[in-house]
């Protein structure tokens, strides 16, 4: 009699430890949740890219272009980044030939709006010289911009467009 | 009802003799007994709102005047944290959980918790987290200072004082937890004969769902700050902005426990004055089950609404929403509660001795602690008000006055029940006038200082805050003052009170509790109450007979 009910309570101390158990698992399994959930509903979330330009007041999105009958592809790797004034930004980018041949390009940078170009200065670009590439190469080239110390208030966001064209030969 | 009490008196008479064999230190050191772990509970939770309390007076202190007078803006919000986590944890949770081993085995006819050993351990780990928390205030660095909620970054920056608060947030969590289990197994498998579920004092019912709250929320926290613990110092991203990780997330999962933490604070309260309101009214409690419905959908809602703290943090307008009616429903089974109390009292042959004045003032002001959570329940009203000390005064009338009261309600009501004397009731009354007047000229002007915009969590504010603040701050020293006067009047009572107190001091108390003599012997229903005890009992609640379900 005594012993039913023990192993009664036993039973249910046992469950309930469980479903403590479970719940300290909760509290992690909601880690990817809530990752997957932002990411279908297209919620902003923190990255660290946020954490790393705290003062972050202008957003730089990169956008490429390719000439047509040109057998390239061009692809910004960090299609938008947060700028911080007198920081440095460096974004990425993906050339590849496409064509069985060497191929000689030069990429032609472009600001909008256009004022930008005086506050996002380039210290080092893939856009300086024409590059050659080998039969269907791939290579990840890189833009360094200075990031002027002071941005306009009413200045949000800018872009810099980069066109892919033939070098040609000097004649 | 002499030979019941009769029966009960002899063996217990035994065991009285028995326990003169066992020293002090076996005693409370080693306690087993429901009744001796409960008192313990009850003089730790009340040595830990002292402690709690005399950190709100540093901070009110501090807050008399504009200005910095006192302390250092680090060790203020060290002060409001440990406030915090001290009077959540350490006082109010463990004063309920006393309550519940002092008296669920009495009321529901039980010789002891279902699990007795544990019932030691699950006391006897809240001394360590206390210690933890006092000893970090003189770690470097000091004590944790990112407010109760350790969101971080804050909780992730700050130094060693952080690891100490969340070893101790394991170690609470983990007496809660065990205490939980010990609740639930009592209440759900060792009833006296007779005694169904819906036939429950509310007590019972309401330990029964905080503790299932308890079980499901506790280890969460736990998770919670374990992955703080992790970011900290085992280059885990949970929170860690840098490394990918998101400190908005860590708010999600604190809230997913915060939320029903509250009711964890809230639903026990609900439970005592629903004891104490039909004893003094004589009228059975109306609306039993109804009562017991409101309480399980309160509990259950509590999990779908943790939201509505973050609606400051920016949310989708749809979530907002969503957070805004759900939490905007809990006023539903909680007015159906307040309308109980209210019935029950209309028509009845009122008295109002100490125990009923603390319930009544606990309807009362728990009530607008309940319209100010109203109004912050609107979203874009919420957005105006958070972390403003509107906040502050919204959550101290359902903590202080709510939560707060319905303990010393009990302490009056039970008090005859431990100690076997009566208090005086003159001192009792005027403790609980005091408390109640000073008690609304702290907080109800915070109410207009949250208005106008006083930010809460700051050490200095701006001059035209001054007067309320003033005002605040003297009403905070006097209820403080009113609660040295409380523990005098408990050290009366124990030494003798105004008089022996009969087995049922209470005219209209029916429950099991008051069937056995005052104080309650050590070892009470080794035998279970007989049936023709127990009905005797539900009938007078109105449990028993025509007009039930
Ligand atoms: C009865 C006397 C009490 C006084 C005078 C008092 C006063 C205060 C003050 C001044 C603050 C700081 C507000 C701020 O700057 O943000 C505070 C915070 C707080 N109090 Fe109390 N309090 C009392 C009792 C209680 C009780 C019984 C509880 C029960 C749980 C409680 C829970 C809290 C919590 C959770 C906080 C928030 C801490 C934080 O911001 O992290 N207080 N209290
Ligand atoms: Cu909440």
């Amino acid at each position: 009699m005594q012993s039913t009910l023990q192993q009664a309570n036993r039973k249910l101390a046992i469950r309930m430890m469980v479903i403590a158990c479970m719940m300290f698992g909760f509290g992690y399994v909601m880690v990817p949740f809530y990752d997957a959930f932002c990411q279908v509903l297209g919620i902003d979330r923190a990255n660290s890219d946020f954490a790393n330009t705290s003062a972050a007041v202008i957003r730089v999105e990169f956008d490429t272009n390719v000439d047509d009958g040109l057998a390239a592809t061009l692809e910004a790797l960090d299609p938008v980044l947060a700028a911080k004034p007198g920081g440095l930004l460096k974004a990425r980018f993906r050339l590849v030939n496409k064509s069985d041949q060497p191929l000689k390009v030069r990429a032609v940078p472009s600001y909008a709006p256009a004022r930008s170009a005086g506050l996002l200065q380039k210290l080092e670009c893939f856009c300086f010289d024409a590059l050659t590439l080998a039969p269907n190469e791939q290579r990840d080239v890189t833009v360094v911009l200075l990031v002027a110390n002071e941005l306009p208030a009413e200045l949000g966001a800018a872009t810099l467009s980069y066109t892919l064209h033939p070098e040609l030969a000097p004649s | 009802m002499t030979t019941a009490n009769d029966a009960l008196h002899a063996p217990s008479h035994d065991h009285a003799h028995e326990e003169h064999h066992v020293s002090f230190v076996q005693r409370w050191f080693y306690a087993t007994n429901h009744k001796d772990i409960g008192t313990l509970y009850l003089w730790f939770a009340f040595s830990m709102f002292i402690t709690g309390g005399i950190m709100a007076l540093c901070i009110r202190a501090e807050l008399f005047q504009p200005g910095l007078q006192f302390w250092q803006p680090d060790f203020f919000n060290q002060l409001t944290t440990l406030h915090g986590v001290i009077m959540v944890f350490g006082a109010i949770m463990p004063a309920f959980t006393g309550l519940a081993n002092w008296m669920l085995p009495l009321m529901i006819g039980a010789p002891d918790m279902a699990f007795a050993r544990m019932n030691n351990w699950s006391f006897w780990l809240l001394p360590p987290a206390a210690a933890l928390l006092m000893i970090s205030f003189f770690v470097p660095g000091g004590a944790a200072a990112g407010g109760w909620t350790l969101y971080p970054p804050l909780s992730i920056q700050a130094g060693m004082g952080m690891d100490l608060a969340i070893f101790a947030i394991h170690l609470l969590g983990l007496s809660s937890i065990m205490g939980s289990i010990n609740i639930v197994t009592t209440v759900l498998n060792i009833r006296a004969p007779g005694m169904t579920m819906l036939k429950m004092p509310l007590f019972g019912w309401t330990m029964l769902i905080t503790a299932y709250l308890l079980i499901a929320v506790a280890p969460v926290l736990a998770g919670a700050v374990t992955m703080l613990l992790t970011d900290r110092h085992f280059d885990t991203h949970f929170f860690k902005a840098v490394g990918g990780g998101d400190p908005v997330l860590f708010q999600h999962i604190f809230w997913f426990f915060g939320h029903p933490e509250v009711y964890i604070m809230a639903l026990p309260a609900f439970g005592i004055v629903s004891q104490i309101i039909p004893t003094f009214a004589r009228k059975p409690l109306f609306g039993y089950v109804s009562m017991v419905y409101a309480t399980c959908s309160i509990a259950i809602l509590s999990f779908m609404v943790w939201g509505h703290h973050m609606f400051a943090v920016g949310m989708p307008a749809s979530t907002q929403l969503f957070f805004m009616f759900l939490t905007m429903l809990i006023a539903v089974p909680t007015g159906v509660k307040v309308f109980n109390w209210i019935a029950t009292m209309w028509q009845g042959s009122m008295t109002f001795e100490t125990p009923m004045l603390f319930s009544i003032g606990f309807v009362c002001l728990f009530t607008v602690g309940g319209f100010s959570g109203l109004i912050l329940a609107i979203a874009p009203v919420d957005t105006q008000m958070q972390d403003t000390y509107y906040v502050v005064a919204h959550f101290h009338y359902v903590l202080v006055a709510g939560a707060l009261f319905s303990l010393f309600g009990a302490t009056y009501y039970w008090l005859p029940k431990w100690t076997g004397y009566m208090y005086h009731e003159g001192r009792g009354q005027f403790h609980f006038w005091w408390s109640m007047i000073w008690f609304n000229v702290t907080f109800f002007p915070m109410h207009f200082l949250g208005l106008a915009g006083m930010p809460r969590r700051i050490p200095d504010y701006n001059m035209q805050f001054t007067d309320f603040n003033a005002m605040a701050t003297v009403g905070a020293f006097c209820f403080g003052l009113g609660q040295i006067f409380f523990l005098f009047n408990v050290i009366h009572t124990i030494r003798g009170g105004v008089g022996k107190a009969p087995a049922s001091p209470w005219e209209g108390a029916n429950t099991l509790e008051w069937e056995v003599a005052s104080p309650a012997p050590h070892h009470t229903w080794e035998t279970p109450p007989s049936l023709e005890i127990v009905e005797k009992g539900l009938k007078a609640q109105g449990l028993l007979g025509d007009h039930h379900e």
